[in-house]
């Protein structure tokens, strides 16, 4: 399970979260919506241990993990540019957790056949589309055996034909994983297939809701009044 | 007629090629047979060539080791003090006169502080000649890495820390290996810069002939002894050299990512 709890952000002088308190089940997907620039990012950042928070506390399975650098937290992330290890192929970047003793080999036939990689495993990241490239990053992550799963718009580079086929696949994946899963999108749709519950996040505050069209509609009052109100 | 707007831009051609390309043609259309064959035929010619190319791979290669750890305090120790004198310093040798460099070289590393290595300290070797080319070509290769760093992203090393790397490790098994064309350019680069040093060279290494002498050096030497034909071709010989130089370094490494290297 993980709890994040009243987390303070900025750069520099320069609020971006201000207190943001969300928690998330093992097994359940939580999507988060909101505008360019709200915090997503920076929310998931601070998750994975990248960006230290000025206030609050990160909880992970219980334990605060608050003051851990990243390589201690176990957390699988998937950030927002498609960041595969471009001197490594899709096993080398998929098992590369291995190297520090994390993820167990014989999982990687399933993963693999899970997001359809099988062809692919001795192909270099430049020569995948987007929505390999996706794939690739979702099984690096998983591979590890993370206790928390941050994914940063996984799908942003995906063109929509390819996109439907692939939300399924990663909803069925995400339900086999069973890990607690901080998912951000623009796409109602996207959010709807994915999701399981849903925050928005809005003038540095989390938010959650229902729905996603109650986050929509949170979204466009909210552009309304501007983001800080 | 040109408008006033357009001035600038019709100026170009003739001024690049009368300040730029005029002189090198001048030089090119200098060379005699009788020159090269004297240029060719001088144990020293050659001797300056090898030490040329040995001393300037030698400093590229320790000046692309020192900007590979200059690169980890850019990622990971940006705020130390460290890195802002390394960073700030890495501009300092555009505005140094090189023969202040040479003479800096030559106190530090002459007869007060190295007596125990030799009469002269490391002065008037090869290796004080490596240590000249080092010292104003290891900011280029520092600007590569950093241009190449800039491309590669924090991202890399993020997703590798959550994967358990510690940033050494990340820099180590990630960085350094998405690296690899900004350290083959700032290689070339350094080996390139090393190739034109006169300055620092002389000051610190000397133009001892058959021993310390370099190409730049040996140019200098004919020209002083009145041997302008045998200069001429050693030029040529030095012009090519760069030419290829600079055409293969466009060619590995594109020439978007040396001009942000050097700028
Ligand atoms: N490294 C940074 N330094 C300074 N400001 C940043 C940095 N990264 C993001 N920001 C700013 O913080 C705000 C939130 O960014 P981000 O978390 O990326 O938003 P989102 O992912 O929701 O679009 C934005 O206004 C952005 O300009
Ligand atoms: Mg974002």
């Amino acid at each position: 399970m993980l709890k994040v709890e009243n987390v303070h952000f900025s750069y520099g002088d320069r609020p971006v979260l201000r207190g943001v308190s969300l928690s998330v089940e093992p097994g359940e997907v939580r999507v988060i919506f909101g505008p360019n620039g709200s915090g997503k990012s920076t929310l998931l950042r601070v998750v994975a241990g990248i960006l230290r928070p000025d206030r609050g506390r990160i909880v992970i399975d219980g334990e605060d993990v608050t003051d851990r650098p990243p390589e201690d937290r176990r957390v699988g992330y998937v950030p927002q540019r498609p960041t595969l290890f471009p001197h490594l192929t899709v096993r080398g970047n998929i098992t590369y957790s291995l190297r520090n003793g994390r993820g167990d080999p014989d999982r990687l036939d399933e993963l693999v056949k899970l997001l359809g990689l099988e062809e692919h495993l001795d192909r270099r990241p430049d020569e995948l589309s987007g929505g390999y490239q996706s794939r690739v990053a979702l099984a690096r992550a998983l591979f590890s055996d993370p206790r928390v799963l941050l994914l940063d718009e996984p799908l942003s580079d995906v063109d929509p034909a390819a996109k439907r086929d692939l939300v399924r696949r990663f909803r069925e994946v995400l339900d086999r994983a069973g890990v607690p899963t901080l998912y951000v999108t623009h796409d109602p749709w996207e959010a709807e297939c994915v999701g399981d519950s849903y925050t928005v996040l809005l003038g540095g505050r989390a938010v959650d809701v229902d729905t996603v069209d109650e986050a929509i509609e949170r979204l466009k009052r909210g552009a309304g009044l501007g983001e800080g109100a | 007629m040109i408008g006033r707007y357009e001035l600038l831009g019709a100026l170009f051609p003739p001024l690049f090629f009368l300040f730029i390309v005029f002189p090198l043609v001048v030089l090119a259309l200098n060379l005699t047979p009788q020159g090269l064959a004297q240029a060719l035929g001088d144990p020293y010619f050659w001797s300056a060539t090898f030490n040329t190319i040995l001393c300037a791979v030698a400093a590229a290669v320790m000046g692309v080791v020192i900007a590979v750890g200059f690169g980890y305090y850019h990622l990971f120790k940006r705020d130390s003090v460290i890195y802002r004198v390394a960073d700030f310093l890495n501009d300092l040798p555009i505005a140094l006169p090189h023969t202040v460099a040479g003479l800096a070289l030559l106190l530090a590393f002459g007869r007060r502080y190295f007596w125990w290595l030799g009469e002269n300290g490391l002065a008037f070797t090869l290796v004080a000649v490596t240590l000249a080319m080092l010292f104003v070509s290891y900011p280029l290769a520092a600007r590569a890495v950093q241009a190449g760093l800039e491309e590669v992203g924090r991202d890399l090393v993020e997703v590798a820390r959550t994967l358990g790397d510690s940033p050494a490790q990340a820099y180590a098994r990630v960085v350094i290996p998405a690296l690899r064309e900004a350290l083959l350019g700032g290689f070339l680069l350094g080996f390139s810069r090393s190739l034109s040093e006169f300055a620092a060279v002389i000051m610190f290494g000397g133009n001892l002939p058959g021993r310390t002498q370099v190409l730049a050096s040996y140019v200098f030497t004919r020209v002083e002894a009145g041997d302008l034909e045998a200069a001429v071709a050693a030029s040529v010989f030095c012009m090519v050299l760069s030419l290829v130089m600079v055409a293969l370094t466009r060619s590995l490494t594109g020439a978007g990512g040396l001009r942000r290297a050097q700028g």
